[in-house]
């Protein structure tokens, strides 16, 4: 039991906490004393429950407003203005960079427009199929139909397109 | 990709407020568990931790990255736990550093390690014992749940709990001990496996 008071504390040394000697009387010991075994057995079956049991602790606290808290404790003068980015490029390169689904959405929408404004061009140049037995005498705007006894014709003057 | 620490902690200093905040999101729960642990009170525990980030943030300029950020937060916020424990001292003292025979004598040994079985890790009472360690943490002197969360949860050595506590190395080896033996003895208590009554340590609050 004597001895016990010496090794007991050493028993949750960690490796290289404990000098050669030290290690080797420690071991000497344990051979012979069971209580100690028991102790170190102990101590084995509890490793780690205690940062479980706190990292358990903190998962249950609602953290949500936590950084804001933080945040709202430190004085705005701690914050530096050169710290942020000057000029518009800078600025407009800081929001980007903040909010990337913006960013990607800003590169995109260009293209998707130029592709958008180009199937609608093509689309609206397409002539219309002419009816059988119709003639087109004019490209210009606002036909106009005209029965005659070859069938109809469309006449589209300048004047009447304006 | 994450931003490493340092990273933020230099654009933090440069007076960039997004990157501090990144700090504070990644490490508040660690902060909060070593402070709770060592305060007992979760709301107190949840103050002791802004407390810690809002000197951090005060003392970013002595950062020099010799430690890890995290060390260096965890010891920020130990000494804030350690600071708010003496405001709540009681003048009641206990032996919490002394090995004697009455201590080694006070209850049987290796009743938790036989219960958890051979494999500590799937036992279902270890998951039982695990939540009743906070209820068994606020029950043991405070010198005895700081010195505990030190080594336990933020991974310090002797020679660190030596430095961090101003006590030898052999008084850290012995307060572990004592304070280990006490924890032990609640979770066994707990279990059902106490070979003697429990005795209440809400009073034995002690400074470290």
């Amino acid at each position: 039991m004597k001895d016990c008071a010496t090794y007991a504390p050493w028993l949750g040394a960690r490796p290289g906490e404990l000098s050669a000697s030290e290690e080797e009387r420690l071991h000497e010991h344990l051979a012979t004393c069971e209580a100690c075994q028991g102790r170190l057995a102990d101590l084995q079956a509890t490793t780690g429950m205690l940062e479980e049991a706190l990292s358990r602790t903190a998962s249950r606290r609602d953290f949500t407003t936590f950084a804001d808290e933080v945040m709202t404790r430190i004085p705005a003068s701690a914050w530096k203005s050169d710290a942020r980015p000057r000029g518009v490029f800078g600025t407009l390169k800081a929001f980007f960079g903040r909010h990337r689904a913006i960013a990607i959405a800003s590169a995109i929408a260009p293209a998707l427009a130029a592709a958008a404004l180009y199937l609608f061009i093509d689309r609206s140049g397409t002539p219309e199929t002419v009816p059988p037995g119709v003639e087109v005498v004019s490209e210009t705007l606002a036909p106009v139909v005209l029965d005659t006894s070859d069938g109809p014709v469309v006449l589209v003057s300048e004047s009447d397109g304006t | 990709m994450e931003v490493d620490d340092l990273a933020l902690v230099e654009r933090a200093k440069a007076g960039d407020a997004e990157s501090f905040r990144a700090l504070v999101v990644r490490y508040q729960r660690k902060v909060f568990a070593v402070a709770a642990g060592i305060v007992k009170d979760s709301d107190l525990a949840w103050d002791v931790a802004q407390d810690a980030f809002v000197r951090a943030h005060q003392h970013l300029g002595d950062f020099k990255g010799d430690s890890s950020f995290s060390t260096w937060l965890l010891r920020i916020a130990t000494h804030i736990s350690i600071d708010a424990l003496r405001k709540e001292r009681t003048s009641r003292k206990d032996a919490i550093d002394d090995v004697d025979e009455s201590a080694l004598s006070d209850g049987a040994t290796g009743i938790l390690g036989t219960a958890l079985g051979s494999n500590p890790q799937e036992s279902v009472l270890r998951k039982e014992l695990v939540g009743k360690m906070t209820e068994a943490l606020a029950e043991i002197p405070a010198a005895h749940r700081t010195i505990l969360v030190l080594r336990e949860v933020e991974g310090l050595s002797y020679e660190e709990l030596s430095e961090r506590l101003g006590v030898p190395k052999g008084t850290v080896m012995s307060r572990l001990f004592h304070a280990r033996k006490k924890m032990q003895a609640l979770l066994s208590d707990y279990a059902g496996l106490s070979p003697r009554p429990r005795r209440s340590a809400a009073q034995e609050d002690v400074e470290p």
